[in-house]
């Protein structure tokens, strides 16, 4: 067992509509995995199978080798942003984070730290419903970091950053990822994730597209990233499932 | 355990919306209490100290919408994947939930009787007639309203974690009490006294104070809201299990 991410034939269906279909990777420890697709591409879905939070038709979502529901400590293993909007607006930045520390059994001292670490601190005291999107997105981080976890698996953590912050958070998931732990971050702004990931999974229509090096897509052939991302999710070039993707 | 009631604790702490639904009971108790004085009850029938306070019961009110928060509240503001996520045995989580809402409403519900208690001595203080304080039924009814506040927190949690949309659990409830239970009870006559708002009135409100009908023995009543209690609890722990969180 590794500390990485195993995906094997993971399929959601809602009643005729077929959201994630048959999607098979691994997400290796020690590097940045960009998860990217098109709008409905199944990208959340899939994050959310993987966090036991919607249950797969098929198929199988492990961290180091085991569904997340069977992990003892999950917050110590995994740290999940997932939306910005997950906060009761009542609530300090503190308390979000407090609330947190005390259902995974997390030392109340982490609090400062992880308030520190996305740059908080100053408005730790201030109620959720003041803060912009980017101070929301800062504090989904930092609740994700509170366990000190090894696999880190974020839903368009950069959506509300300025550029000032997208910075910070390449920095810092680039540090995370240098020690040794297993970073999957979706996202579909491509520039953001040229300068962030090592690797690429790329799916759309729920189905696996390309796995692979970002530097082996966009090396070989000298495509962008863009360009690349367009071929391998667009159906009228290349029909759903018919290639076989490279790198798996 | 210990850590998720603790977390539930922490989690009503950090917010006020519940507080706020909880605050409103003894101002309905102020209310209730002086206008039944107002309306010209008369203060030298012994049932009459039962009848103010079997308002303390009708507090429930407000404990069956804080309990709807519980988890109607965490799907609101979608702080129910966090929780999840801290906690992917959703069933402990509800359970917490059940014994920390229910628990919570005993103090507010405490808080009612020593307000009503106030007020209704002072009116009848103004209106010379001694209070007296050792009456059995009035603290029976004091009792039983306690116990009805409980049982219908621990059913508006179930409540809630079933529909999940806060507006239409609390549109849900609000339209059973005032409207749907009495139609009902029309329908099916005698069996009214199982409903839930009629067992709690059985329970809370001295028995023979606000219906005609033949109520439930103040013991029945407690049976069967706990039954009630007991099943929206087990379908709400069932449902959480199984359902999407997306």
């Amino acid at each position: 067992m590794n500390g990485g991410i195993t995906v094997a034939g993971l399929t959601k269906r809602y009643g005729p509509v077929t959201a994630v279909d048959g999607l098979t990777f691994t997400v290796e420890p020690g590097q940045v995995t960009g998860f990217l697709g098109p709008n409905g591409a199944g990208k959340t879905t899939t994050l959310r199978m993987l966090l036991g939070l919607v249950a797969p038709t098929a198929g199988s979502a492990l961290i180091g080798g085991q569904r997340y529901a069977e992990l003892a400590e999950p917050r110590q293993v995994v740290g999940a942003v997932l939306e910005a909007t997950g906060f009761h607006p009542d609530r300090t930045g503190r308390d979000h984070l407090r609330v947190i520390a005390c259902s995974a059994g997390i030392q109340r001292s982490r609090v400062d730290q992880v308030l520190d670490r996305v740059g908080l601190t100053d408005a730790a005291d201030r109620r959720v419903r003041g803060y912009s999107l980017g101070m929301r997105q800062r504090l989904g981080l930092a609740a994700a970091l509170l366990g000190d976890p090894w696999v880190l698996i974020l839903d368009e953590p950069g959506n509300g950053l300025d550029p000032a912050g997208l910075a910070e958070l390449r920095d810092l998931l680039r540090g995370l990822a240098g020690d040794g732990r297993t970073v999957l971050m979706s996202s579909h702004v491509l520039s953001e994730v040229a300068q962030t990931v090592d690797h690429v999974i790329i799916i759309a229509g729920g189905t696996l597209r390309h796995v692979g090096k970002l530097s082996e897509l966009t090396g070989t052939q000298g495509e962008t990233l863009e360009a690349a991302f367009l071929r391998l999710t667009s159906d009228l070039t290349r029909p759903a499932g018919a290639a076989a993707p490279a790198g798996n | 355990m210990r850590v998720l009631i603790r977390t539930e604790v922490l989690k009503l702490r950090t917010i006020r919306g519940p507080w706020l639904v909880l605050a409103v009971g003894p101002l309905l108790v102020i209310a209730g209490i002086s206008g039944l004085v107002v309306s010209g009850a008369n203060l030298h029938d012994p049932q009459t100290q039962a009848k103010a306070l079997a308002h303390v019961g009708l507090t429930a009110i407000f404990a069956l919408a804080f309990g709807i928060l519980a988890v109607a509240g965490e799907y609101r503001h979608k702080t129910i994947t966090d929780t999840y996520l801290s906690t992917p045995e959703r069933g402990r989580v509800i359970g917490a939930k059940l014994v920390v809402y229910a628990a919570f409403c005993i103090p507010a519900a405490l808080v009612s009787t020593s307000v009503g208690l106030g007020v209704a001595a002072a009116w009848w203080s103004a209106k010379g007639v001694p209070f007296a304080w050792g009456d059995t039924a009035m603290w029976t009814t004091i009792g039983g309203g306690v116990a009805w506040n409980a049982a219908f927190a621990a059913i508006g949690v179930g409540l809630g974690a079933l529909i999940r949309n806060l507006t239409a659990a609390i549109a849900a409830a609000l339209a059973w009490i005032a409207l749907v239970e009495g139609i009902v009870a029309q329908l099916i006559g005698n069996l009214a006294r199982w409903l839930p708002f009629y067992a709690g009135q059985s329970l809370g409100a001295g028995g023979k104070a606000m219906l005609p009908e033949p109520l439930l023995p103040r013991w029945g009543a407690a049976l069967v809201l706990a039954a009630y209690a007991a099943a929206f609890a087990a379908s709400a722990i069932t449902t959480s299990i199984r359902r999407d969180v997306s």
